[in-house]
């Protein structure tokens, strides 16, 4: 990434640290979001993911560090509203005043004026409580009154904390939906936190990952979800490996050797293969990275164990009973790749954390 | 700066404080005012305490005083609730967790301060209207009872009023550097009404007994407001200790003693806020 890239609507985190007394919240933090992307900031709770996007926000002093977007400080923003956006966790609002008042304030500072607020109400469906007093409101509408907050002046540049939370599967549908379109259509930089991969594994295109405040790993979601594979099932998965192997395409066997997974993504060059060889094909799918598993493998190896969580009981203890339930996990090394290190995962900076576990689903 | 302000007025308006705290001024304003018109124009008797003594106000003083003491009755009241005003200016953005999107809006911390400061005068000024307003309508009530002149020397009266708008504000200023000193809003409702109706008094009283500070009661709070209104300008003395007004400072001395409070508890307050974690 360029110098220029950054200086746009990039976000740029240093060193940067935290304590609370002598509570270390964010621990050396460095990662960058690149502009024009959606980048999740994913951690459990208690990871220090509030207390980092507060930070970038002015709202926290870091004890040590520096967070910029745009490659400058938020309270160095002359009209920060319309530049960044952010919801944020436990944002309040006043119970007595409705929340187009509240967006009306808020848009007072910077000279918005009510039209763009009826706008934006409108945009996040609640145009009718908008009236009503904020104390009555949902925890959907809160959510959905902080996003128009957020959107106020029209930004670059978003942060959204847990913006799921206490929505039902409706509310996170919409969310999802409304991210993309301020990403895709709007080409605005996002930076949303979740303590659940799968909440925003469809949306994000990069992740940052954090445990205990500090990172775990930083890449892209190809880079997470590893190097495409296929399973294929066959009566002589031997012959069929040395046939793909003639074809260039990598293999190891799968599932207690009855079937193989292929290291490419390409469904119909396997089949294709496969008839070549005379082989028949009884099964044949991708194969992805079992991710809310390798999310708990990143946050709750026994080094980030969650430092929150209170004596014995630890999910990190037993990564294996604490993922989902799968079906017949097969641990062979892929051929050709030397476990543990594989070429998917150059790209990506990581720390010392576990290889990817693949599941077949 | 001015689109600050422009953000704390709407604050300030858009919600029931708006109207309810003018009404409440009103009321209390009228009615207080109507209380001190009753004793001292329509009982005309107050005992002093010294021997079954008694003052006899309509003997004692001249129309434009007990006009002046009728419609300021109520001051107290009146900055008590200016008091409270500034108190939440602040603390009621802690409470209610508002700050957060307040400093997103204006991450400038200092320049939020002032425009608060500025917003926050301007309200209690409005405020200060309705407390006069209820004040002449509840004292004038009882002074036309009375058959007292209602609006004596208009000139000096509507100086007083105006004085008693400036005791206002600068009890709002003192009330807006607590809330910014102490954000629970409780907590800090309770120091500040507290400090005036119990604390002050009660040091006060003591002081008396302590010959080499008992001067320091006039700069306390509630005593140098009653020196910015100047009601006993044209009482003699004697009555005028008996009305147990001492000694008072010159009433421009005591608007700075007060406006003083209100800065050094703005300032202490201004140098938390800039450096307070906002989580
Ligand atoms: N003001 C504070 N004082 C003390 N500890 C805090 C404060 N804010 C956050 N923490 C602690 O810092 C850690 C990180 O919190 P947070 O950033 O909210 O995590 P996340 O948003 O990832 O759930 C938590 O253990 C939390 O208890
Ligand atoms: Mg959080």
């Amino acid at each position: 990434m360029t110098a220029a890239e950054i200086q746009g609507s990039g976000i740029s985190v240093r060193g940067l640290t935290k304590s609370f007394g002598s509570f270390l919240a964010v621990d050396d933090l460095t990662f960058e979001v690149r502009p024009g992307r959606v980048t999740g900031f994913l951690g459990p709770n208690g990871a220090g993911k509030t207390t980092t996007l507060r930070m970038l926000l002015g709202l926290i002093r870091p004890s040590a560090g520096e967070a910029l977007i745009g490659g400058r400080r938020y309270a160095d923003l002359s009209s920060p509203m319309q530049v960044v956006g952010a919801a944020l966790e436990a944002t309040g609002f006043h119970p007595g005043r409705s929340g187009r008042d509240h967006l009306r304030v808020l848009a007072a500072t910077h000279g918005i004026p009510d039209a763009r607020v009826d706008q934006l109400l409108e945009l996040v469906g609640i145009p009718a409580a908008a009236r009503k007093r904020a104390g009555d409101y949902s925890m959907g509408m809160r959510q959905r009154l902080g996003l128009a907050g957020a959107l106020l002046g029209d930004p670059d540049v978003l942060l959204l904390d847990e913006p799921a939370n206490g929505l039902d599967p409706e509310g996170i549908r919409w969310m999802r939906g409304f991210m993309q379109h301020l990403a895709r259509d709007q080409g605005k930089t996002v930076l949303v936190s979740s303590h659940m991969l799968s909440e925003v594994e469809q949306t994000v295109e990069d992740v940052v990952i954090i445990a205990n405040g500090h990172l775990v790993r930083e890449g892209t979601m190809e880079e997470l979800h590893g190097e495409p594979s296929t399973l294929v099932r066959t009566t002589d998965p031997a012959a069929l490996a040395a046939a793909l192997d003639r074809a260039g395409i990598g293999s190891a066997v799968e599932d207690g050797g009855a079937a193989l997974r292929a290291t490419t993504g390409d469904l119909a060059r396997v089949g294709d293969v496969a008839l070549a060889a005379g082989l028949p094909v009884h099964e044949l799918r991708p194969l992805r990275t079992d991710l809310e598993r390798l999310f708990l493998q990143l946050t709750e190896a026994p080094e980030h164990r969650n430092r929150n969580l209170a004596g014995g009981e630890l999910v990190g203890g037993d990564p294996d009973g604490a993922a989902p339930p799968v079906r017949a996990a097969g641990d062979g090394p892929p051929v050709g790749q030397p476990a543990g290190d594989g070429p998917a995962r150059a790209g990506a900076r990581h720390t010392d954390v576990p290889a990817p576990a693949e599941e077949t689903r | 700066m001015t689109r600050l302000v422009h953000a704390e007025l709407r604050k300030y308006l858009t919600t029931r404080l708006a109207w309810s705290m003018p009404l409440t001024m009103f009321l209390l304003g009228g009615i207080f005012a109507a209380v001190q018109g009753l004793v001292l124009v329509l009982l005309g008797e107050i005992p002093t305490g010294a021997g079954g003594e008694v003052i006899r106000p309509s003997e004692l003083f001249d129309d434009l005083t007990l006009a002046r003491m009728v419609y300021t009755g109520a001051v107290q009241m009146g900055y008590l609730l200016a008091l409270v005003l500034g108190i939440l200016t602040m603390s009621g953005e802690f409470r209610h967790k508002t700050i957060t999107a307040t400093l997103l809006s204006s991450p400038r911390r200092g320049s939020l301060i002032a425009a608060k400061v500025i917003s926050l005068a301007l309200v209690v000024v409005l405020n200060s209207l309705a407390f006069i307003a209820g004040s002449l309508l509840g004292g004038g009530i009882t002074l036309a009872l009375g058959d007292a002149a209602l609006f004596p020397e208009p000139v000096e009266l509507t100086t007083t009023l105006l004085r008693m708008v400036l005791v206002l504000v600068l009890w709002g200023l003192m009330g807006f550097g607590l809330g910014v000193l102490i954000p629970n809003q409780v907590i800090a409702l309770f120091v500040g009404v507290g400090v005036t109706l119990l604390i002050e008094p009660l040091l006060g009283f003591g002081l008396t007994f302590v010959e080499q500070l008992a001067d320091a009661a006039r700069y306390f709070p509630s005593q140098a407001s009653t020196s910015v209104l100047d009601l006993f300008a044209g009482v003699d003395e004697q009555t005028a200790q008996q009305m147990g007004a001492a000694d008072p400072l010159t009433w421009w001395v005591a608007a700075l003693v007060l406006l003083a409070y209100a800065a050094v508890m703005t300032v202490l307050g201004w140098v938390v806020t800039a450096r307070r974690d906002v989580s």
